[in-house]
């Protein structure tokens, strides 16, 4: 199910193709710039405090 | 294709509360990641990190400094989206999977695998989707999903392994070649027909809160 270090690294040809395919799914959500609005919500509290 | 993300919330460095905003925005990336994984769409995803980032800015002294920053964030944000799944239950059918699960807003069209895989992931249950993905596309160790999750490390992989098995019995017939005898049991049952599936998918998300909301 995964290595010594508890890494679960994909063991079939059947997870490398859905490893690839959740990539595709979930790595732009990953890259894309981080709202405005929610920075500034951030930034607005770290002033205060 | 890039294999694994991490960002450097992954690792667990001692910090003081002076680094508890920077904390914050470099663990957005992963947790928008995350909420998607536990919502399926885009605009319940924003809404969800933004709801988790006002009530974590609230319950900031609550933060243990040297503590897994990245797993109290990930355990607010679950607390929120049980809350929410909660009070949809009141007004709306939960049952029903939106045909938009994971779409991408002006993204060009998926190949036909990838939308059935679009599908199915979004009638797993929420737990075993966000391990997957946490474990998949995050690379985060059974460890630290453990830690996110509040859960067990034999209990995370046991999510990962479950997600994986039944993805592949959805989309390609078969079944895995590893023995897991209890996890093949409780899928066959819950797996038994379409509506059956998104029923226990709903029944699912509703259950998981053990935990206090936030």
């Amino acid at each position: 199910m995964g290595n010594g270090r508890g890494q679960a690294a994909p063991e079939t040809a059947f997870d490398l193709w859905l490893q690839r395919g959740l990539h595709q799914m979930f790595d732009d959500v990953m890259r894309e710039p981080i709202p405005e609005e929610l920075l500034r919500l951030i930034e607005q509290d770290r002033s205060q405090g | 294709m890039s294999q694994t993300i991490e960002t450097q919330a992954t690792v667990r460095p001692s910090h003081s509360m002076a680094d508890f905003h920077k904390l914050l925005v470099t663990t957005l990336p992963r947790l928008r990641v995350q909420a998607l994984a536990l919502t399926r769409n885009r605009a319940d995803a924003d809404d969800l990190v933004q709801a988790a980032v006002t009530s974590a800015l609230a319950a900031k002294d609550s933060f243990a400094p040297g503590t897994n920053f990245g797993a109290w964030m990930f355990r607010i944000l679950r607390n929120r989206f049980i809350s929410d799944v909660r009070r949809k239950r009141e007004t709306t059918d939960i049952d029903d999977v939106p045909s938009s699960a994971f779409a991408r807003p002006g993204a060009q069209e998926d190949s036909l695998v990838m939308r059935e895989l679009r599908g199915h992931l979004s009638r797993l249950p929420a737990e075993q989707r966000t391990a997957l993905v946490m474990v998949t596309v995050q690379g985060m160790s059974y460890e630290e999903v453990a830690a996110a999750m509040d859960c067990a490390v034999g209990t995370a992989k046991c999510r990962v392994f479950r997600a994986r098995q039944t993805l592949q019995r959805w989309l390609t017939g078969e079944e895995r070649g590893v023995e897991a005898p209890k996890v093949a049991a409780s899928s066959r049952k819950s797996a038994s027909s379409p509506r059956a599936r998104r029923r226990h998918t709903a029944e699912s998300e509703a259950g998981m809160g053990h935990a206090t909301p936030v």
